[in-house]
């Protein structure tokens, strides 16, 4: 069951030096054990993990392995656990996100903003490129997953910037990062697995990623615009105000879902899993009924695909629940806590050492495993030290987008592989001046909280 | 066989819309009764949509675990791969199959457990109760608070799905053993959207153009 890689970046190990990585390993994992419960856990976790099984599975598993040969809790309690781990009304609006993602990568939406995009910034430098960073983030607006981001705004502009005579690299590079804007605007659906493993606000989360994201929007244009005008790349002819009205209101059908989504959600009219519900009916009749891009036929076929990526993140969530049913069961974060407050790291030391185990997390796991495995360790802690529930939930999906970005497991990388034909290794190269621009803006994230409670606090979200 | 994979992917379908269509009823429901329109309002407020919240919760969850069986199959279950690559090629592949195993093992003991839950929390009673045999003091279990249906009915997803998702994983193993190959979920594949559409492209440069 292994993997996303279509291909390996690297070649197999000889055997030799594969079983020298093998004993080393099993030799630390077997250290860690030592430690008491918390390594065993660990050690368990780790081992089942690299053998390449489903995360959600090793999670499981680890439960059940730990709970059946060091514990006496009845057995009883998972199974309780099983049933009870998703029946939340919150965790909901996770697959109707998706579904809503769907329709709008699907339906047409894209292309509008993307026109309208171009309208605007196109005789820039490096106009499309601008205009592909722009439409992310407009897309990002409406939608919650990064992926879809890139595929929606990706599939259209790539090629397009191709024909105008940009490198294909460059191109790349700068989908690659602008998706990843997707889960930190407005809805994301990190955002909400965070909400619910830390009983943190949704809405709030939402409106914070606000003014982070536009930062990172024009951190990237600023790159971007600074490359191309050093190369000179391509500039479009200014478009006229009647253009760039016609362009808008094409698009304004889509952008009406921000109405939607944090209207609804602000006024109190729908809770978020309702908003998203809403969003997805809204993304639906855009398609078939005003951009007629779908057809009704297509229809199932977006549900199923949807339902087949809801399915696997609400099995991570289940799966997840039970982990974390026996990590306060064995008082770990709790102990983690006390621990990391017992080293006197201090708010500055602690944020830069969430920041590196997520970053390194990250390089092995995908944003909803990661968040579920750790936002329940490290926020006990984090709000012992005082750091703003919603900060560090934006801190985190600021991390995950990094996560994205680069290899081995950074999903962004794959989806803009599959449309440029670029091998991982040439995007991982040509992804790297707008990965560093990502370092600094976590670095501006993680030590201004301002930037991102400022706004729900404004609005009196939080 | 084929009757199993298009009843899963049917099932799966028609839960994911019918819970978001139940959604968007329930509010506009609730919008509709909260403005003042004579008889229409008195006709909405005689409707009750209090339990769609239920409803829907009950129908994701079913989706869930019959999706992830799916899953399965279309092999959108990811794990960290990043030392299993590296491995040579027949360890790569024992590492594979113990994956594999892991999965069946797990899925099959969930569904036990998650089947042994219900029977003693009404499914005993219920079956009993149904064959007329003398259901003496067995539990007759709880039911869902808004729908009132017995739990063990709308929990009987996790044995039913975890077992299907057990047969999933012992397919698949099966096929890898015969021919090597897994079913892999292709992230980078972009669905229904054209590598190289001339429509797109005329539709972004088509406004710079004029």
């Amino acid at each position: 069951m292994s993997a996303q890689a279509p291909a390996a970046p690297w070649g197999p190990m000889s055997k030799p030096r594969a079983s020298a990585w093998l004993i080393g390993i099993a030799l630390t994992l077997l250290a860690v054990g030592f430690i008491g419960n918390v390594g065993i856990v660990f050690a368990l976790l780790v081992a089942l993990m690299l053998t390449g099984i489903p995360i959600s599975i090793a999670l499981g598993l680890t439960v059940l392995m730990f709970l059946f040969l060091l514990t006496h809790v009845p057995v009883e309690a998972v199974a309780l656990k099983l049933f009870t781990g998703i029946e939340r009304f919150e965790i909901m609006a996770i697959p109707f996100f998706i579904l809503a993602g769907s329709f709008l990568t699907h339906g047409g939406v894209a292309k509008r903003m993307i026109a309208f995009a171009t309208s605007v910034v196109g005789h820039l430098h490096g106009g499309l490129a601008l205009a592909g960073i722009v439409a992310c983030a407009m897309f990002a607006l409406v939608c919650g997953s990064s992926v879809a981001t890139v595929a929606a705004i990706g599939s259209i502009i790539l090629p397009a910037m191709v024909k105008a005579g940009y490198p294909k690299r460059f191109g790349a590079g700068v989908i690659v990062t602008a998706g990843s804007l997707g889960i930190l605007m407005l809805p994301s659906i990190p955002k909400v697995i965070y909400a619910i493993s830390t009983n943190t606000s949704i809405g709030a989360l939402f409106v914070a990623g606000l003014f982070p994201g536009m930062l990172l929007t024009l951190m990237l244009c600023t790159v971007t615009w600074y490359i191309a005008r050093k190369r000179n790349y391509p500039r479009l002819p200014k478009a006229t105000w009647g253009q760039r009205w016609t362009a808008f209101r094409q698009s304004v059908w889509g952008l009406m879902l921000v109405v939607i989504i944090i209207g609804g959600i602000y006024s109190g009219v729908f809770t978020a899993t309702e908003a998203a519900a809403m969003a997805a009916v809204w993304a639906f009749f855009i398609s078939v009924y005003v951009y007629k891009d779908l057809t009704l036929k297509d229809v199932p076929r977006v549900l199923l695909t949807s339902a087949n990526l809801s399915a696997m993140l609400l099995y991570i969530i289940t799966n997840a629940a039970l982990f974390s049913f026996l990590m306060s069961h064995e008082n770990i974060p709790q102990a983690m806590a006390d621990w990391i407050l017992g080293k006197d790291l201090g708010v500055v030391t602690f944020l830069l050492f969430v920041n590196v185990v997520l970053l390194l997390a990250g390089n092995v796991m995908d944003p909803s495993s990661i968040i579920l495995i750790f936002a329940p360790i490290l926020h006990p802690a984090a709000m012992k030290l005082g750091i703003d529930s919603v900060h560090f939930g934006i801190l985190i999906d600021a991390n995950m987008e990094v996560g994205l970005c680069h290899p081995p497991v950074g999903l962004n990388l794959y989806v803009a592989s599959g449309i440029s034909k670029l091998s991982i290794t040439e995007l991982a190269v040509a992804v790297l001046p707008w990965l560093t621009t990502m370092l600094v803006f976590l670095v501006i994230v993680t030590y201004w909280p301002a930037l991102s409670i400022w706004l729900p606090k404004a609005m009196g979200m939080m | 066989m084929k009757v199993l994979d298009h009843l899963e992917e049917w099932i799966i379908t028609f839960l994911m819309g019918a819970a978001t269509l139940l959604i968007f009823v329930a509010v506009i429901h609730r919008f509709g009764a909260g403005t003042r329109i004579p008889y229409v309002q008195d006709w909405l407020l005689s409707l009750h949509f209090s339990w769609a919240q239920e409803l829907c919760i009950y129908m994701f969850v079913w989706m869930a675990k019959f999706g992830a069986a799916y899953g399965v199959r279309t092999g959108i279950h990811v794990g960290v791969d990043v030392l299993v690559n590296r491995l040579p090629e027949d360890w790569r592949k024992i590492a594979v199959l113990v994956a594999l195993i892991g999965g069946a093992l797990f899925t099959g003991i969930i569904g036990t457990l998650g089947l042994r839950f219900i029977w003693e929390n009404g499914m005993h009673y219920a079956l009993f109760h149904l064959l007329g045999f003398a259901t003496g003091d067995l539990p007759e279990g709880p039911t869902a608070p808004d729908l009132e249906w017995p739990t063990w009915i709308v929990y009987s997803a996790v044995p039913l799905g975890s077992y299907l998702m057990c047969f999933r994983f012992l397919q698949v193993m099966w096929t890898f053993v015969r021919t090597g190959e897994v079913p892999h979920h292709d992230a980078a594949h972009v669905e229904g959207l054209g590598d190289d559409d001339p429509s797109f492209n005329e539709a972004v440069l088509k406004v710079g153009a004029k």
